[in-house]
Formats: structure tokens, sequence, C-alpha cells
């Protein structure tokens, strides 16, 4: 995914960031454990986050060990694993398919086919236990397209396709907590795709890509306006989260939902708004 | 119908981490897998029902009337009707403008967002007024950033409008707690970003600029 979703590791307690850690690692051994080293490859901190909001939801049983790991061969890592971090690895290694065949079939690029090809087996051999998923990313995928094809101006018309599609991966079984999580997970998904289209924008202007913000940035008041479109969002997913019945690893997930998502776009503020404070000066 | 706070055994003024806590210890007491060999298996498995419908009550009467996706009720903005007077020489174009914006109002006030947009989309002049209106009409259908867009621009083309103003406060009424809390966990909310704007806007409206 995009990696946005992470914490903010400065305002985490030592006992905290250990916990954070450790859902990492254990997120990152699931997908070896079920995917193998090419699954392993594709760990991100979006995923590590739906890991941790769904195991606080529903308290799955948990075991924990030490493990040495490749990345990190001086000492023994704390691991976590649950069956909601099993879930989440498996739902990574279908997005992350989906994505290398998108990328394949744009820029017809070698490597990219090679890795949908080696992902494609653990990709079938899924898509029948999630079909409610899968057909969730296809649609989105196919919609996404479209959306850029006819360069839609709209800012909510492909932010609102990943809204949807991380709704329904956000929903671990149709019960009474589906509507929650849908709503959580669209609000999360319209922050991550017009957060990465801000980040993006520069770089797609040049390139002469499809980038909704291209539509508003000769605004004066574009910074400003992005920044409260974003607030938006993020506010009306903490809203709904505020309403799960969430005790364990609580302060990890507002460290998240409420500080560390916004890492990325406050460092790129901060570039932005530079040169304006040299002027004053 | 029962009282939701009564079956979690919480007061109505309980807090919202009581509440969960309540739920959480009720719901493991009550779980089906931990009654398995309970005979009154069923009793519990009732209880355990209960629970879920009350905490779900709880959380979703919070929303205090606002809608699911954060707005409130549009059909009642902007006090529609009084239009009239012109139909004179040379003004035809703008008589037809005033009669769309008319249709406009109508399908806004029942609630029919996009029939309303498909008619602002024919209206060539888009001014404050228009902005304003497609601002209801995003906010209507979901899209939640053109309505913030659209309704900022109204207020900034015309800025001595209260109706523009108000919805826009209306559409962002949200993010004051959300960044409040932001603070707590160590995200500094600096000079020029959205709250310390949106006050600095506040002064400039009420004309004591600092």
């Amino acid at each position: 995914m995009f990696g946005y979703v992470v914490a903010n590791s400065d305002e985490l307690k030592v006992k905290e960031w250990k916990e954070y850690q450790a859902f990492y690692c254990g997120l990152c051994q699931s997908l070896r454990k079920r995917h193998g080293i090419k699954g392993q490859i594709t760990l991100n901190y979006d995923c590590v986050f739906i890991a941790i909001l769904l195991t606080g939801l529903y308290e799955p049983k948990t075991s924990e060990s030490k493990k040495f790991c490749a990345l990190h061969p001086t000492s023994k890592r704390t691991v976590l694993n649950n069956e909601m971090l099993d879930y989440v690895s498996d739902i990574d290694i279908m997005l992350a398919y989906h994505n290398l065949k998108d990328g394949w079939q744009d820029e017809k690029n070698v490597l990219k086919w090679l890795s949908y090809k080696t992902l494609e087996s653990d990709y079938k051999r899924m898509n029948q236990t999630y079909s409610r998923q899968e057909k969730a990313i296809e649609t989105y995928m196919i919609e996404l397209n479209k959306v850029q094809d006819r360069e839609d101006e709209n800012l909510d018309a492909a932010a609102n396709l990943t809204g949807k599609m991380m709704g329904e991966l956000l929903v671990y079984k149709e019960d009474e907590w589906a509507s929650y999580l849908r709503k959580i997970g669209f609000y999360l998904g319209k922050f991550i795709y017009l957060m990465d289209a801000y980040d993006d924008l520069e770089d797609d202007c040049k390139k002469g890509q499809y980038n909704v913000w291209k539509f508003y940035k000769e605004q004066v008041d574009f910074e400003e306006k992005c920044e409260q479109i974003l607030t938006h969002m993020m506010a009306a997913c903490a809203k709904e989260f505020e309403k799960l019945p969430i005790l364990l690893d609580l302060e990890i997930l507002r460290n998240i939902l409420y500080s560390g998502i916004w890492n990325k776009f406050d460092n790129i503020k901060k570039h932005v708004e530079k040169p304006q404070v040299m002027e004053k000066l | 119908m029962t009282n939701p706070y009564a079956v979690l055994g919480v007061t109505r003024d309980a807090s919202e981490e009581e509440i969960k806590k309540a739920y959480r210890a009720l719901s493991r007491k009550y779980h089906p897998d931990s009654n398995i060999n309970n005979p009154n298996a069923k009793e519990a498995e009732q209880k355990f029902k209960e629970i879920q419908v009350a905490y779900d009550q709880i959380q979703k009467g919070d929303d205090g009337g606002q809608a699911a996706n954060g707005y409130g009720d549009f059909s009642g903005f902007g006090g529609f009707g009084g239009f009239g007077g012109f139909t004179g020489y040379g003004q035809q174009r703008q008589a037809q403008e005033s009669i769309n914006i008319q249709a406009v109002k109508n399908y806004i006030s029942n609630g029919y967002f996009k029939e309303a947009m498909n008619v602002l989309n024919t209206i060539s002049n888009q001014d404050a007024q228009w902005y304003y209106y497609s601002a209801i009409c995003h906010a209507g259908l979901g899209n939640e950033a053109m309505a913030i867009e659209h309704s900022k621009r109204a207020t900034m083309m015309d800025q001595n409008n209260f109706q523009y103003r108000e919805l826009y406060r209306k559409l962002t009424t949200g993010e004051t707690w959300y960044q409040t809390r932001g603070a707590n966990y160590g995200r500094a909310v600096m000079p020029g970003s959205g709250l310390c704007c949106t006050i600095m806007a506040a002064n400039l409206f009420c004309g004591n600029c600092c």
C-alpha cells in the first residue's frame, strides 16, 4: 500500500513502541509463513495498523515468540501471531498482486510482470477464501482506471473508490462491527488517496500524469484547503473509530490516527512553507 | 424499549471508556465460546445479543441527529423561495438562470442532489451562489472534499455572505476536536495550518483584523 498509516514514534511510550514493533515483526513472519520471501517484501505499516485495529476489536488468541531475522540480525525480536495478522497478510498479498498487475499493464515493466506472476499462485489460492474482498479490489482497479482516463476533476471520484475498497478490506467478517469498519475504512481510504495524490502532485505534473489536485493547485488558498479536506477525512474516520469498544493497544491506534498519519504531510508542508518564512525575515 | 445503558450496567452519564469496559466485560462473560458447557447456554446467548444491541444503540444514537456521513440535513438550507422580478427586457438569459437556480433549490429541498447537480451543470455563470449550491449537492452525494472545496470558494467570492460562511462552518465543524486531540498525541499544529487559519479567517470576517 502507501505507507502513510504510521505511528508518530517520538510520542509512543517505550512499551507501546515495543508492542508496535512486535506487530510489525508479526506481520512480516506471517507473510513469510503463508507466502514465502516474495510475500515478505510486500510488508508495510498500513497493514500493521489494520492488524492492530482488528486485534483490538476481536481480541483473538495471540501468541508471542522471540525470533532472529535477517533484517535485525543482532538481537531477537518479539513476534506476535494471531488470526488477524494472518488475515492481513493475505489481504496484503491480494493488494500487491493487483497493484503489480496494474503496473505491468500500464508500464509494460518486465520486473512488474515477473513479480505479479510469482504472486499469482498465492493469489488464486486466496481469491476463493476472500471473494468479497477480491471483488472489491478488482472493481476498484477497473473503476480507478476509468476515473484516470476521463481526467475526472471531482476530488471525491477516485477517493470514494479507494474508500469503498478499504472499507471492504477492514471488514473481517459480516457481523455487528461491519458497518463501523466500513466507515472507518471509507474515510481512511479517502484520506490515503488524497494524501498520496498530494504527495505525488509535482511529479505527476512533470510527467503529465493524472492527478486530481492539479485542477485546484493554482488557487491562492490551495495548501490550506488541502489540509482542511484531509483533516475532514481523518476527523470522520476517528469519530467512527472511537465508537468501537477497543481497549487493547488503544493508545497506539490513537497515536496513528491523530498524529502519525500526518507525518508525511507535515514534512511536505515544512518544505513548502520554508521559502515563505525566509521572505518574511 | 429497554434502556441500553441499564443493559450494560452503567449510568447514562458514563464516560466512553466506562461504556467500552462494561461492554467488554459482559461480552466476554456471555460470549457463546465461554458458555459451551453452561447448562444455561441459551440464556447466555440471548444476553450476549442484548449486550451487542445495547452497545450498538448507544454508539449509533450518539450521532446526535447527524447523518451517517457526518453531515446534517441539507434540504433545510437557504430559506428558499421568494424569487422574481427578473423578467425585464434583455434579461432573458438571467431569467433563465434564475429559473434554473429555483429548480436547483427545489431539487435540493427534496433531497434530489444528483438532479440538482445536473441543472447546475447547465449554468454557465459560476458565481458564488453557484458554488454554494454545488457544495450542498456534493455534501448530499457524499462528496466531502468537493463540498468543502466549493463552499470555501463561495465564501472567498462573496466574503460578506453569512449563509455561505455558515455552510462552510457546518461542513468543517467536526475538525476542531480532532486537531485538539492530535495535539495530545504530539502533532504540533503549526501556524498557517487549518485550525489557525480558521480562527484568523473568523477574525477577519468579524472585522477585527490583527
